[in-house]
């Protein structure tokens, strides 16, 4: 993309937290159910409700702050945030205005190789509003939304092309997604991005008027987006017009940023203290609970993964699939081929998940039963098409993996001298053939390996079988 | 008629089973009728009632308040029955759940009778900013019964019941207590869950017990007291029984009097009764010094700003959407303004006044110094305890004034000069009846004690309340 102006970019990102219950009340934090199913009378803002507050939540925001490298604000407190919106049911927002949990935190990304620190200026607790609809004349309010916890986190107006924007995205999803701080689903709304841009000549010229892209409904457009803009402004500037700072959303139909409208000075949240909440004090066991439930994160498990043998695409393939990853570090604990079994798990394997939209926690697959199974095809009893006969059924039963090899008959013939006998039997009574095939015909070979699964009732190792067949028609 | 008899009396016939239940709230109702024009109350929960009072005949009389009746003040919710905080705005609100207090006050298994007029919002010191009228005091009915819980010391004084819950925010249990001459607690903050108590100033409103003597009160404070899971701002301090001290010896006891308390601002016939109180305690052995603390005067300062300014935020839920009176709109603008136009003037006015202090850089000039000087006042108040067991002055600067007087809003708050303090530090206070002016209206003394001293309070309050009564027969 070709612009004669450098981007200013900073980002806000809205993170609903994976909690049990809601921040403020005991309401289940739930998604997709049926309108106002999920509230209470706390949450619809009834005269006289008053919060709790949900300690899980102090919890993953704590994980949050530890994974995205914030120092932790020891005392805080909850402000009122003060607006008048019916997605808003107490017409004031809980949220933390004055004393975030976190601050001076950084991602670090990769641009083209080389590392950046994208720098978080805070990150804070609050609630989110009920979901509106509107339809013709009429609106619709869905309260099973209000009060999920949410988390937002602002970056330093650091970041400098839509590239780094992207990758700072994926990368802070990743890093939220593994925490189990959050699902991190923007199509669902569990994660939502919001950009600001502002564009300059010169590193030393002050920043350019912003513009904020509201509600960015995917990573991709949030690159789309910015590009867009980054187009729009620079021509505006070019022409040599000037502009309002103003909101804007993007509409991927047009795929082009849209006016919202034009922000007006002195948006007055009459925020104050919360004084429904007292002071939130956390300690030093809070901390070290929150580190110590942070799961094994991507840098780490790739790290692992290469030190036990697998290949660079497995260790990447697995960490993209996390109950996958987190079933491979299951395997670890024990003694096994983890190269085959990484072939396996992403192979046969993800291919029936994926058919019988499963998990692999769903399956009868415990690690001991997959050790079992990789012990089979490491001794070369199971062949790769014995495995895909068989797979339903060690995936599905909870069956002795031996038992399932012997019950379909498939047991592979692996005594070498019991093999070589039937071989040597069988080149005997067909010398002929032998012949032809000493004198270059292909198809003299193909006669004897099928002679020798009719032998043995295709029980026969076939790369065994093939070793031998070769080693006694050429003798 | 038993219920001008003594709790222990009654709770004795029920056990008896010489009387039920239904004659007392039979009784109650009966009074509320021959005293219906003090319009005391908002909502009569008469069938209800009658019905729960019949419920009760199968049940064992577990308890000293087994079966009484009690009102309740309309801005704590319960369940099935209006809750209207004396506004247009809920007058058809019916709250599908109760308040901790309210539930506790179920488990005792006393019966609600009704809910009780006030300010609208307790916004108010005369209960004249009601949506439903003033209720008026029972020892003249030209004279406001103050407020904001006017209704529920109008008919603790006019003897229609026992029982009621008022709500202190700023004065509004004490000052109607002195006003109509009955007892009133604010306790410390946090002793009483505020789950269901529709917010004013959320730092500064409690629930307290109102009654004709000190006994009764600290039997309703044990029901109401407690740690509430709800309420995040709720104590997690044990909670004592209220009426241990009760009738026990004071033993030494330093008392300080701030001279603020007795300047003049104070009229002088109040002023003359308190310091008989002051002699009454030094003849018995008690140290009484005049001292000064300071911040009391700017007290009202603060509670103004640091009041308005979370009423402004509380109230702002009332947008017509969920609960409550909506107003016919075509955007929502128009619904917002058509239905929060229902509010009356002093609501309007504090809502405005707290939306100015909160606005842009007026936060930190005027409410986070007010909480920080409140913070303050807090110090002060802590080191005369250091010293003293006990503060106590009048309650009230005036007795009740007539119902057409002092209409100036800014000036009303005036008469709440002498309890607000207490809020400010979060202090447990008590109004006790001490006696009448020429006019024949009562005068009250405020015993303020540490935080969650309440027992220590009804102490000196049943004391000087026994010895009064005993000079009243030596009188007679």
């Amino acid at each position: 993309m070709m612009t004669n102006y450098i981007p200013t970019i900073g980002i806000e990102v809205h993170v609903e937290l994976k909690t049990k219950t809601k921040i403020f009340s005991n309401s289940i934090n739930g998604y997709g159910q049926m309108a106002n199913c999920l509230t209470n009378v706390v949450d619809l803002g009834y005269p006289g409700t008053l919060p709790t507050l949900n300690e899980e939540v102090i919890n993953l925001a704590l994980r949050a702050c530890l994974v995205l490298n914030c120092k932790i604000r020891r005392e805080m407190h909850f402000d009122r945030k003060n607006y008048f919106y019916p997605d808003n049911p107490k017409n004031y927002q809980i949220t933390q205005s004055r004393t975030p949990i976190g601050t001076d935190g950084y991602v670090e990304i990769e641009v083209d190789g080389v590392k950046k620190k994208i720098e978080i200026l805070e990150m804070h607790i609050e609630e989110d509003t009920c979901k509106s609809t509107h339809r013709g004349e009429k609106s619709y309010l869905d309260f099973n939304r209000a009060g999920v916890p949410l988390i937002e986190i602002v970056t330093k107006p650091c970041i400098s092309s839509p590239l780094e924007a992207k990758l700072y995205l994926e990368k802070l999803k990743e890093l939220l997604f593994y925490s189990d701080i959050s699902d991190c689903k923007m199509e669902e709304g569990s994660m939502r991005a919001d950009a600001n841009i502002s564009l300059r000549k010169k590193k030393s010229d002050p920043f350019g008027t912003k513009c904020e892209i509201k509600n960015i409904g995917s990573i991709s457009n949030v690159y789309l987006s910015l590009e867009k803009e980054i187009i729009r402004q620079s021509k505006l500037l070019d022409e040599g017009k000037t502009f309002k700072e103003q909101t804007r959303r993007f509409d991927s139909k047009l795929n082009d940023t849209v006016l919202m409208r034009v922000k007006e000075t002195g948006n007055d949240y009459r925020y104050f203290p919360e004084p429904d909440i007292p002071f939130v004090c956390i300690s030093d066991e809070m901390i070290e609970e929150a580190r110590q439930s942070i799961p094994m994160l991507p840098d780490e498990r790739k790290k692992l993964y290469l030190s036990k043998g697998l290949s660079e695409i497995n260790a990447t393939k697995l960490i993209q699939n996390r109950p996958l990853s987190d079933y491979f570090n299951e395997l670890l604990k024990v003694d096994t081929n983890y190269k085959v079994a990484s072939n396996i798990l992403l192979g046969d394997i993800s291919f029936y998940l994926n058919r019988t939209e499963k998990s692999i926690y769903d399956t009868t697959l415990t690690v001991e039963r997959f050790k079992e199974l990789i012990a089979f095809i490491d001794d070369k009893t199971l062949t790769s098409k014995n495995l895909k006969d068989i797979l339903d059924k060690v995936l599905e039963e909870d069956v002795a993996i031996a038992d399932i090899i012997k019950e379909l008959g498939i047991e592979n013939i692996t005594d070498d001298e019991a093999l070589r006998k039937v071989i040597k039997d069988i080149i005997a009574s067909n010398l002929e053939i032998k012949k032809e095939y000493l004198e270059g015909h292909s198809r003299a070979i193909k006669f004897f390996m099928g002679q020798v699964m009719k032998q043995t009732q295709g029980k026969a190792n076939p790369k065994m079988a093939m070793d031998i067949l070769e080693e006694e028609l050429n003798k | 008629m038993y219920l001008d008899k003594d709790i222990k009396e009654i709770n004795e016939l029920l056990k008896a089973k010489k009387i039920k239940p239904i004659d007392l709230v039979e009784e109650a109702f009966s009074n509320i009728e021959n005293n219906e024009e003090l319009n005391s109350y908002i909502t009569l929960n008469k069938e209800e009632a009658l019905k729960c009072a019949l419920e009760l005949e199968a049940k064992e009389v577990d308890n000293i308040l087994f079966g009484l009746p009690i009102a309740i003040k309309d801005n704590i919710v319960t369940k099935g029955l209006k809750t209207t905080c004396a506004s247009h705005i809920l007058d058809n609100f019916i709250p599908i759940y109760d308040a901790t207090v309210v539930e506790k006050i179920r488990k005792k298994n006393m019966i609600i009778i009704g809910k009780t007029n006030m300010d609208e919002f307790a916004m108010g010191s005369s209960s004249r900013t009601s949506y439903f009228g003033a209720p008026k005091n029972p020892w003249n009915k030209e004279k406001i019964a103050g407020g904001s819980s006017g209704g529920s010391a109008a008919t603790i004084a006019a003897g229609d019941l026992k029982f009621a819950l008022g709500t202190d925010t700023g004065g509004s249990i004490r000052q109607p207590a002195s006003y109509c001459g009955i007892v009133g607690m604010k306790p410390t903050y946090g002793r009483v869950s505020r789950y269901g108590l529709v917010a004013f100033a959320s730092s500064l409103d409690q629930i307290g017990p109102m009654t004709r003597n000190v006994y009764d009160n600290a039997l309703l404070l044990n029901v109401i007291a407690g740690y509430d899971d709800k309420d995040l701002t709720s104590s997690k301090r044990e909670v004592p029984d209220f009426t241990a001290l009760i009738g026990t010896q004071l033993g030494k006891i330093k008392v300080a009097v701030p001279n603020y308390f007795m300047s003049d601002i104070v009229s002088s016939e109040i002023k003359e009764q308190v310091e008989e109180i002051i002699d009454l305690l030094r003849k018995n052995g008690a140290v009484v010094d005049f001292i000064d603390v300071k911040y009391l005067d700017k007290a009202v300062t603060l509670y103004q700003i640091i009041a308005m300014g979370e009423a402004s935020s509380n109230l702002a839920r009332f947008d017509g959407i969920r609960y409550g009176y909506s107003k016919e709109a075509k955007d929502i603008n128009d619904l917002y303004y058509g239905t929060r136009s229902v509010f009356g003037d002093e609501v309007k006015r504090r809502i405005m006044i707290g939306s100015y202090l909160l606005s842009g850089d007026n936060a930190k000039v005027y409410y986070n110094k007010a909480l920080s000087i409140r913070d303050d006042m807090k110090k002060e108040f802590q080191k005369v305890f250091d010293n003293y067991d006990y503060i106590i002055g009048p309650t009230t600067t005036t007795t009740a004034y007539n119902l057409d007087e002092k209409d100036d809003p800014l000036k009303s708050f005036m008469d709440d000069v002498l309890v607000i303090p207490v809020n400010m530090a979060g202090l447990p206070a008590l109004n006790i009846p001490i006696g009448f002016s020429k006019e024949k209206m009562p005068i009250g003394l405020q015993i303020i004690g540490n935080a969650f001293e309440e027992a220590k309070i009804y102490q000196l309050g049943s004391f000087i309340e026994k010895e009064l009564s005993s000079r009243g027969e030596d009188d007679d």
